[in-house]
């Protein structure tokens, strides 16, 4: 306790904030990276289909948003002279996007990388891709979810 | 719709004319005919028809290559959202036409195997500019194989490798011989060594330990300036010869519309065809056998009359219902759901149809996922416009009527939730005038203050959507006459509802009478569920089917009603989401002042950028999970998968298409 009041509420609570955009825009850069990767692939060889690549690349670049629209409601919480408790409250409300966010994109990634796959070899089938890839979205939403529900019970 | 079974026989020489008819209808699936014609003894009688199926084929592909190579060389800027032409029928079957189509596709496929020939052949004159590059200041013809004592070899070494060493080594090697340095690049060092024809081994010897390569030149003549010149030439030619090529395949684009018209008359004269190469006929005589809709059937006899020819429908047997295609009857309500049913399954012949059910939960769910007047607007107002300016039909006219529904349903439930692109009308009012003691659009609900209640409110719609589909299925065992299995499998989960519910307001407001007559029904129903399970199975069978039977009900029903918080839950992100946008949006007008231009500025833009991401994302998101919601907790209580699409002989075409009737 002692070495958490050393550091402060504040601090804890800038640490959940900066989790829950950090972790879910990595996740969110791996998983967008993933599908670029294999869309680049695709493009190379029928660059009429950029557009399509590009709708399945932004769809695991949904999660870094969520987190930081996290970010920014936990920020606008935080006060210079709150309690470690509160800090830690914060910073507890802020884990379920981070971690979905960062797990769920990487995963939505690989997903929309495959769906890449069916743009390329069944264009007419691409939007059934699409929809495999928004099965993976609804985690991320959830965890954005119960991040959000748990921020708004905190009050100070 | 009902089908009927239709066997038809014709006289050969009416065979184009009545399949002309046919396919102007479009209300006929050819099919195999029956067995009874295939056997052995009549093999002999009639053969199968054949037809120019392949040929056709090829020559659509070739019009297809022509068609896209003209909007390569030739593009042609398409008015956007436009209706694609109308056509009558029979525009489609006049095959003239074709034949000079196919000589301009012809044309246009040879200018681009020539630019192609070019195109190789350019990139070998590069390749031959490039490797003599190094050798332009070489004042000796590349051919030269030295006098009669002395020889002349071209070769490179290695960057990395001091000349002077080579030399050093060759003057050992032998006295006649001499290392010319020509040139160098980041990697090699081009040279030329001179020497006696005797010493000619050695001094390749010695300097192969420095690995020296020998260059191949072979088949030039002349310095290697001139051939490079040469080569120069060559390319400018080429490129003039190119573009020659490219401005005939403009020139071609005249044709495109005849191209286009064209193309749809072969994939109408391959679906005539395909059609044909299903017939069977003796010299004189064709017959064929097929599906059509029960309720076409006077306006087909009214055409037969006036051929030479015999025929006879019969409703199918219930073991040919597999076989039977299907064919849903919608009306402009209940259309927008085969954009649904086609991503799952038609249903199989002779069930219910999901269509008319589906549709009201279909299109409130998505309001309630939704919940924004904004983006409502926005999809009635897409809807709109594409169905006026397209005019869609088939699919896309289900799309279009999809979004305007959904749109409907989402400016509804928005103007319940108070939801106007989140709290847009809230954020702007306070930007304007920070004092504000306005709190927002009214709402009756909102997902943001009320959770609890919106997510039992889900829930509860979810029962009400799933006891629907119970109904439905009880209904389809009871007119199948399986009554029991109906009382038992679904009655049974109602009874145990009926219960659960003056026992939960017994325990709520401590009523013993209400409890103990809800825990009677209920132990009932459950007595009933666990007698049902083990109807079918014998001695210890039965306590397995009953125990199994209680695990599935409870968990499958714990499931599929928990499954329908995501409505709460998408309902919530979207607005969530919308609300941070517009917060963030409003920012540099609280710090500047809502006058300054540059805060309007940045307001709009992230305003505009925010809202077409969580827009985008939502009109997908919710369809999915609608979707989701349909097809396995709903069209798991009722629904029999499995129906083959009614594929009539009909006109289909990619570019113009044929005027409805």
């Amino acid at each position: 306790m002692e070495f958490l009041n050393t550091i402060g509420g504040y601090a804890l609570g800038l640490l959940g904030a900066g989790l829950a955009a950090a972790l879910a825009g990595i996740g969110s850069a791996k998983g967008t990276g993933i599908a670029g990767e294999a869309g680049a692939g695709l493009i190379s060889e029928d660059p009429s289909k950029a557009g399509k690549v590009m709708i399945l690349q932004v769809i695991p670049g949904t999660q870094g948003l969520y987190g930081f629209v996290i970010w920014f409601l936990a920020f606008g919480k935080l006060v210079p002279d709150m309690s470690v408790a509160q800090g830690l409250q914060v910073l507890s409300a802020c884990l379920p996007i981070a971690l979905a966010g960062l797990l769920s994109a990487i995963a939505q990634g690989k997903v929309a990388a495959a769906s890449i796959n069916i743009l390329a070899k069944k264009p007419d089938d691409w939007s059934r891709g699409m929809i495999l890839c928004i099965v993976v979205e609804f985690y991320a939403i959830l965890g954005l979810l119960a991040s959000f529900l748990m921020l708004n019970s905190i009050t100070f | 719709m009902k089908m009927k079974r239709l066997r038809l026989m014709v006289v050969r020489s009416e065979k184009d004319r009545l399949l002309r008819e046919l396919i102007k209808r479009g209300c006929v699936e050819f099919s195999e005919i029956g067995d009874q014609l295939r056997e052995e003894e009549a093999q002999h009688l009639v053969t199968r028809e054949s037809s120019a199926l392949t040929a056709l084929k090829s020559q659509q592909a070739e019009l297809s290559k022509a068609l896209s190579l003209l909007d390569k060389y030739a593009p042609k800027k398409s008015k956007l959202l436009s209706a694609p032409q109308e056509l009558d029928g029979e525009q489609f079957l006049d095959e003239s036409g074709i034949g000079s189509a196919l000589r301009a596709a012809e044309s246009i496929t040879g200018q681009d195997e020539r630019i192609k020939r070019i195109n190789a052949e350019e990139s070998r004159q590069r390749g031959i500019i490039e490797s003599l590059q190094p050798w332009e200041s070489l004042e000796l013809s590349l051919d030269t194989e030295g006098t009669k004592t002395s020889t002349v070899v071209l070769g490179s070494l290695s960057a990395r490798i001091s000349l002077d060493q080579v030399d050093a080594a060759l003057a050992q090697a032998s006295e006649e011989a001499e290392l010319f340095r020509i040139s160098s690049d980041k990697g090699q060092n081009y040279v030329v060594l001179v020497c006696a024809r005797e010493a000619l081994a050695s001094c390749q010897e010695c300097l192969r330990t420095f690995g020296f390569t020998a260059a191949a030149l072979s088949g030039m003549s002349g310095t290697a300036r001139e051939c490079i010149f040469n080569a120069k030439e060559a390319l400018t030619d080429l490129a003039k010869e190119k573009a020659g090529c490219e401005s005939a395949i403009v020139d071609e684009s005249i044709h495109r519309d005849d191209l286009k018209l064209c193309y749809d008359r072969i994939s109408t004269q391959i679906a005539l065809a395909e059609a044909e190469e299903l017939l069977y006929g003796t010299e004189t005589t064709l017959v064929m056998e097929g599906w059509m809709p029960a309720e076409r059937e006077e306006e087909l006899a009214a055409v037969f009359e006036r051929y030479h020819c015999a025929w006879e429908t019969r409703d199918p047997e219930e073991d040919e219902y597999p076989q039977v295609p299907v064919q849903l009857k919608n009306n402009t309500f209940t259309n927008s759901m085969n954009m649904v049913i086609n991503m799952y399954s038609l249903p199989a012949y002779g069930t219910v149809d999901a269509n008319p059910l589906m549709a009201p939960f279909f299109i409130l769910f998505y309001g309630l996922m939704m919940a924004d007047m904004g983006y409502g607007l926005i999809m009635i107002a897409a809807a709109l416009v594409a169905m006026a300016m397209i005019k869609p039909r088939g699919g896309s006219l289900a799309f279009c009527q999809l979004l305007l529904y959904g749109g409907i349903s989402t400016f509804i439930m928005g103007a319940l939730t108070g939801g106007f692109f989140g709290d847009a009308p809230y954020q702007i009012v306070h930007m304007i005038n920070p004092n504000s003691t306005w709190q927002g659009l009214p709402y009756l609900f909102s997902p943001v203050y009320n959770s609890n209640e919106v997510l039992y409110g889900s829930m509860v719609l979810g029962l009400i959507h799933l006891i629907t589909g119970m109904i439905v299925s009880f209904v389809q065992k009871a007119k199948a006459g399986n009554l029991a299995d109906g009382i038992f499998e679904e009655g049974s989960i109602w009874v145990i509802f009926i219960g659960a519910v003056p026992l939960a307001l017994g325990i709520v407001l401590g009523q013993g009478v209400a409890k103990t007559l809800g825990l009677v029904i209920l132990v009932l129903g459950v007595l009933m569920l666990l007698f049902g399970a083990g109807r079918h199975s014998k001695g210890f069978g039965k306590i397995t089917a009953a125990f199994g039977c209680i695990y599935n009900t409870l968990t499958g029903w714990f499931g599929d009603i928990l499954s329908y918080s995501r409505i709460m839950a998408l309902m919530l992100a979207g607005g969530v989401v919308a609300q941070v946008f517009n917060t963030i949006a409003a920012m540099p007008a609280q710090s500047l002042g809502a006058a300054n231009p540059l805060a309007i500025l940045a307001f709009i833009l992230i305003f505009l950028i925010g809202h077409v991401l969580n827009f985008g994302l939502n009109l997908l998101g919710c369809f999915v999970h609608d979707l989701r919601l349909q097809c396995l907790e709903f069209f798991g209580k009722f629904f029999v998968d499995g129906g083959k699409p009614f594929r009539p002989l009909r006109i289909s075409t990619r570019y113009a298409r044929p005027k409805e009737s």
